[in-house]
């Protein structure tokens, strides 16, 4: 059995460590709440590059268009989107857990596969991993990323696609379904699809400048890119709800620890007293 | 005429206007009401909008907005961009700051990456300052 002094050591460390975890909980919880915001802004942008894109799909301009080819995948681009930083429970474990699965899954169908890494967590594991070709790293992107920092990385996913390199372009991220559901989600952002949507008679008519071609490959990009966009902020208010609860259940711990050291404490002292009057009631008894 | 001014970041504008006028890849554009249907690529640039048929040019609301596509069909005009900021948005001195970081970027970039966002990161900020630039010179007519 420990002594009091041991427990209060002890008792004293979990305190500080329980102060912490609240502490990131806290921030967690805050960023996000902006994070979900965000997420939630950015649907509109996507639902009206939609609306275009079926607007020119319905005149029949996307057939031929490179980003919408269709081919046999032989090889394809892997985005993997996780955090810079752990503490987040499962988080960076689930995404990675089906990123593997993913390229065994290619070896035993003889694809070949790429990887694009966004966040810390990623590049470090693909490091260690052997086999993996990797076409580039982002780490330490900013809270919110802004438009401009997706260009690079659409730019490249594109003109591989583009050039025939691969064959299709998937993004693996942590799907943002409810602040208590989050899952781990693959999406295939290349070639291009889109829903179709009602087509109102003006637009039909509608004309094109410079030409059909220059807006569409506007539209596909932007299109293309607003998805991988989205699915950065899913991951990134994933990230924080997962934090969140991860921390919440490190408090919550830490409250249940700290309450049976204090009660071994109390223990240990009332053993210690009693202990104490036990020797001096005999020391007495044995001077009578 | 109804304007939607889309982003990235949600939606910026979604309100009636009688005059927009846009920066396009063929130049700038006008568009009043009934305009025939058009759908084009914006460049980045500047944004002018004219709320009311009697409001001055002085009393136009500016947007700069980096690259993106719009959408007319007569009754509305839908401009889907990456970033818009809205000229009372924009403080002179941290887009004047941004600019110098992003030109120093530029000189010092080592790759083809790094450059593309330089790049990038210069022409939005000028476009910036180009509206507050404007937006001071109206404050002080």
């Amino acid at each position: 059995m420990p002594s009091q002094r041991q427990l209060k050591g002890r008792i004293r460390s979990v305190k500080s460590t329980k102060q912490i975890t609240r502490a990131m909980q806290m921030v967690a919880a805050s960023k996000m709440r902006r994070a979900q915001e965000a997420q939630k802004a950015t649907a509109d942008y996507t639902d009206a590059a939609n609306e275009l894109l079926s607007h020119l799909a319905g005149q029949g301009t996307t057939d031929d268009h490179p980003l919408f080819a269709v081919r046999e995948v032989k090889k394809r681009l892997l985005l993997v989107i996780t955090s810079d930083k752990g503490l987040a429970g499962a988080y960076n474990a689930n995404i990675l857990k089906r990123y593997l699965n993913e390229v065994r899954a290619d070896q035993q169908a003889d694809i070949e596969t790429e990887t694009i890494t966004i966040g810390r967590k990623a590049s470090q594991f693909t490091a260690r991993l052997k086999d993996i070709q990797i076409r580039g790293t982002y780490d330490d992107m900013s809270e919110e990323p802004e438009g401009s920092e997706l260009h690079a990385i659409l730019a490249t996913a594109t003109d591989l696609f583009r050039t025939g390199e691969v064959d299709a372009v998937d993004v693996i991220y942590t799907d943002f379904v409810s602040s208590l559901t989050q899952t781990a989600t693959l999406q295939r952002i290349l070639p291009a699809g889109y829903t179709e949507t009602e087509i109102s008679q003006s637009v039909r008519n509608a004309k094109y400048e410079p030409s059909t071609d220059a807006v569409l490959e506007g539209v596909v990009y932007r299109l293309v890119g607003a998805q991988i966009y989205q699915a950065l902020l899913d991951a990134r208010a994933s990230e924080h709800s997962m934090r969140m609860v991860a921390m919440k259940n490190a408090t919550d711990n830490a409250t249940d620890l700290i309450d049976d050291l204090t009660l071994a404490m109390n223990k240990a002292r009332q053993a210690a007293i009693t202990q104490e009057l036990a020797e001096i009631s005999g020391g007495a008894e044995a001077m009578a | 005429m109804n304007l939607r001014l889309v982003t990235l970041a949600g939606t910026k504008v979604d309100e009636e206007v009688y005059e927009v006028i846009l920066p396009t890849e063929d130049g700038e554009i006008g568009v009043f009401p009934d305009h025939e249907p058009l759908v084009t690529l914006a460049k980045t640039g500047v944004i002018q909008v004219r709320k009311a048929k009697t409001d001055p040019d002085d009393r136009m609301e500016l947007f700069a907005i980096s690259g993106g596509v719009i959408e007319i069909d007569g009754q509305q005009v839908k401009v889907l961009v990456d970033e818009a900021d809205h000229a009372p948005d924009i403080v002179e001195a941290e887009s004047q700051k941004a600019l110098e970081r992003a030109l120093k970027m530029r000189d010092e970039a080592t790759n083809q990456v790094e450059l593309e966002k330089a790049h990038q990161l210069v022409d939005r900020h000028m476009v910036r300052l180009k509206v507050a630039d404007l937006q001071r010179h109206r404050r002080r007519r």
